[in-house]
């Protein structure tokens, strides 16, 4: 049960834009697709779907071939686009019925689909007088109107204001809830964080990393100290022989190679008698692990 | 077949909803109409039944008071016959009392007419018919004078009869004026729909929403789906355009002078039928070449460009069958009706004339269906690579490449 990618190339002409990757979802939940820009997820993410052919490899879903006849999915695409002149409606029944849904259940799946993304009062206007924000979210419901099994979004956040961003992962944590494969591609690393089980970093078209997040967070050390105090420590920090990352009225972000450091700077801020309010040691973030991978 | 129908009828839905085809539409429509009428606005603006008034002064008394005969003729000219000197005739031109006036007057031997006008232009002459009367009347006075009998005056009055025979079997018949109007209107049609396919599949691209749309079904019937689209609304454009042209012919024009300019006694059923088939094959024809052309830009300033080989092709499909149609038992007339890009244009033409057997016919369409069949099956293959392409205008050596890379 799932969707398995097995030694899955693609070249344009001589360029290798994907080279040898497999990976497996399993079980419901959200997959994180990373790379820079032109690190080979978009060529990925069309040859999963079958809109262009892999030169090799192997891509199943439940053990068969996925193309449209066979996998109900759902695509939100990185180049976002409508009709313009077209109504929303219009617009959403037309895929709708594309996707094989019968009139009656896409008006109402529209309906439904609308008052969550908050969208009910656009739906008889023209995409062009939607602001850019509310005509991703036209798209987004566009790739899950149907209630697809795997539901693949290429930067789904990029354009939104917070409040939608807020809309639009809840209905994909309701999405998981649901039994639903959802591949995630974003540059938003603390967006993974906050939904991806597994992740996969491309660069240049090569997997340099990919795993359970978490499994992958454990085999780095902690890397960085959060201290939030009531005055300045820039001294005891030097005396130290650290570096200070951050720092915003007194709360400070120093780096450490390991715990220890940490906990020595934290004893010698109490000898001082400054009062700490918060003090947390972190592992390095999604983030810091992108830039140590695919960083030149 | 489900989804075929889904983007046919979606399509069709975004074409006649668009502004600029109801508009385009009505102004075709308020033309023809317009266009019938200009027979009846003219004489409208002339007066009902008010002829142009001339006044003929003929100072020397060339034509012996026989002037007068004129009035008699039908040429529909209201003649003044009076000895008004020049002054009284500006006068009277001025005035609107006449709208002008021929001097007729002795100069040496000759005899000089010259036409009094308002204003000169550069279509001022005397009128034709007032000047072959004049001709006419002057001839039979010098006649009458020379006492010539009856038959003195027939044998040299020349009474020549045409006939034109031709050495062939092949017996071109009908009127050529409507034929070519039929080959004419087709072209336009042929060319202005499927040039919509190419536009459409561009505005698809330049919007972004192709990739959500060939995820939803294939481009295969993103291809047929919106060829029948835009066909179809063509078809009922084209239909109402004719019906309209036909209702304000019988209704403003008349009936005597319509059968002068055009014989519709050769618009038969067979011929309506045959002009349907050639215009929804030959669309069919130009719909996926321009669906190919239009698969390859991602800039609409970009599309005309791209389409040039395309229109440069239904140019010399068009000419070729156009040209050929002033000789058409020609070899060459026979090629254009069979070859796929001028046959649309030709064949209603050969079968109104009377050329081309039932058998003959059927083999155009045979080759026009086949050629569909190939050009669809390469715009299929190159359409589902090219459209991903948001880059530059791809040249033909990348289609090529797309195609050869598909084949494998």
């Amino acid at each position: 049960m799932g969707l398995i990618l097995k030694n899955v190339s693609k070249s344009f002409g001589n360029k290798k834009v994907v080279d040898n990757i497999s990976f497996t979802l399993d079980k419901p939940g959200v997959f994180g697709l990373l790379g820079t820009n032109g690190a080979g997820k978009t060529t990925t993410i069309r040859m999963l779907l079958g809109i262009i052919t892999m030169d090799s490899g192997e891509i199943t879903w439940n053990k068969e071939k996925v193309d449209r006849k066979r996998v109900n999915f759902g695509y939100l695409p990185e180049e976002r686009g409508v009709y313009p002149k077209v109504k929303i409606y219009d617009q959403l029944m037309y895929f709708a019925q594309l996707k094989g849904m019968d009139k009656e259940k896409a008006s109402k799946a529209i309906d439904n689909w609308a008052k969550k993304l908050k969208v009910s009062e656009y739906l008889q206007m023209t995409a062009e007088k939607l602001s850019k924000g509310n005509q991703q979210k036209i798209q987004f419901m566009t790739a899950i109107i149907h209630d697809p099994e795997l539901v693949v979004l290429d930067e789904p956040f990029s354009g939104l204001d917070p409040v939608n961003t807020e809309i639009v992962k809840n209905i994909i944590i309701d999405l998981v809830k649901r039994g639903k494969y959802v591949i995630m591609s974003a540059h938003q690393m603390a967006t993974i964080e906050e939904f991806c089980s597994d992740i996969l970093i491309l660069n240049k078209g090569k997997t340099v990393l990919q795993g359970n997040l978490k499994d992958i967070k454990n085999t780095y050390s902690d890397n960085r100290v959060i201290i939030d105090v009531d005055k300045e420590i820039d001294d005891l920090i030097d005396e130290e022989g650290l570096v200070i990352e951050h720092v915003n009225d007194n709360q400070y972000t120093v780096k450490i190679n390991s715990s220890e450091q940490a906990h020595k700077l934290l004893a010698n801020i109490i000898k001082k008698k400054i009062k700490v309010n918060k003090f947390e040691i972190m592992k390095p973030t999604l983030n810091d692990i992108f830039i140590e991978k695919v960083g030149e | 077949m489900h989804d075929i129908f889904t983007v046919m009828s979606f399509t069709m839905k975004d074409m006649l909803k668009r502004k600029s085809f109801i508009i385009s539409t009505i102004i075709i429509l308020v033309l023809i109409v317009v266009g019938f009428n200009v027979p009846n606005i003219i004489s409208s603006f002339e007066g009902d039944g008010i002829s142009e008034k001339i006044l003929i002064v003929d100072q020397n008394d060339i034509f012996e008071g026989n002037l007068e005969l004129l009035k008699n003729s039908d040429l529909g000219y209201d003649f003044i016959i009076e000895n008004d000197n020049y002054e009284q005739i500006k006068e009277k031109i001025e005035n609107n009392d006449i709208d002008s006036a021929i001097i007729i007057a002795k100069e040496n031997n000759d005899i000089k007419m010259t036409y009094v006008v308002e204003t000169v232009d550069i279509t001022t002459i005397i009128p034709e018919d007032i000047m072959t009367s004049l001709n006419s009347l002057y001839t039979n006075i010098q006649i009458n004078k020379l006492g010539l009998t009856l038959e003195q005056i027939e044998a040299i009055t020349p009474n020549f009869l045409t006939e034109l025979e031709q050495v062939s079997d092949e017996e071109a018949q009908g009127d050529v004026f409507v034929i070519m109007l039929i080959s004419i209107v087709l072209f336009y049609a042929i060319y202005f729909c499927a040039y919509q396919v190419s536009s459409s599949i561009t505005t698809e691209k330049t919007s972004k929403i192709i990739e959500t749309l060939v995820t939803s079904t294939s481009p295969r019937n993103i291809v047929i789906g919106k060829t029948l689209g835009i066909g179809l609304v063509g078809l009922v454009q084209l239909i109402l355009i004719v019906l309209t042209a036909y209702i304000s012919a019988k209704t403003f024009i008349d009936p005597e002078l319509l059968n002068q300019v055009l014989d519709m006694s050769n618009l038969t059923i067979y011929l309506g039928i045959i002009t349907i088939i050639y215009f929804i094959l030959g669309y069919g024809t130009y719909a996926f070449l321009y669906a190919l052309t239009g698969s390859t830009v991602s800039k609409p300033e970009d599309i005309q460009q791209a389409n040039a080989p395309v229109a440069i092709l239904s140019m010399v499909g068009f000419y070729l069958s156009y040209f050929t149609m002033m000789n058409p038992t020609s070899n060459l007339n026979v090629f254009a009706s069979l070859f796929p890009l001028s046959s649309p244009f030709c064949m209603p033409f050969r079968v109104m004339m009377g050329l081309s057997s039932p058998a003959t016919v059927l083999l155009s369409i045979v080759i026009l269906i086949i050629t569909i069949l190939v050009i669809a099956k390469v715009t299929i293959k190159i359409y589902s690579s090219a459209i991903l392409n948001y880059g530059t205008k791809m040249s033909f050596k990348d289609i090529l490449a797309i195609y050869k890379d598909k084949r494998k």
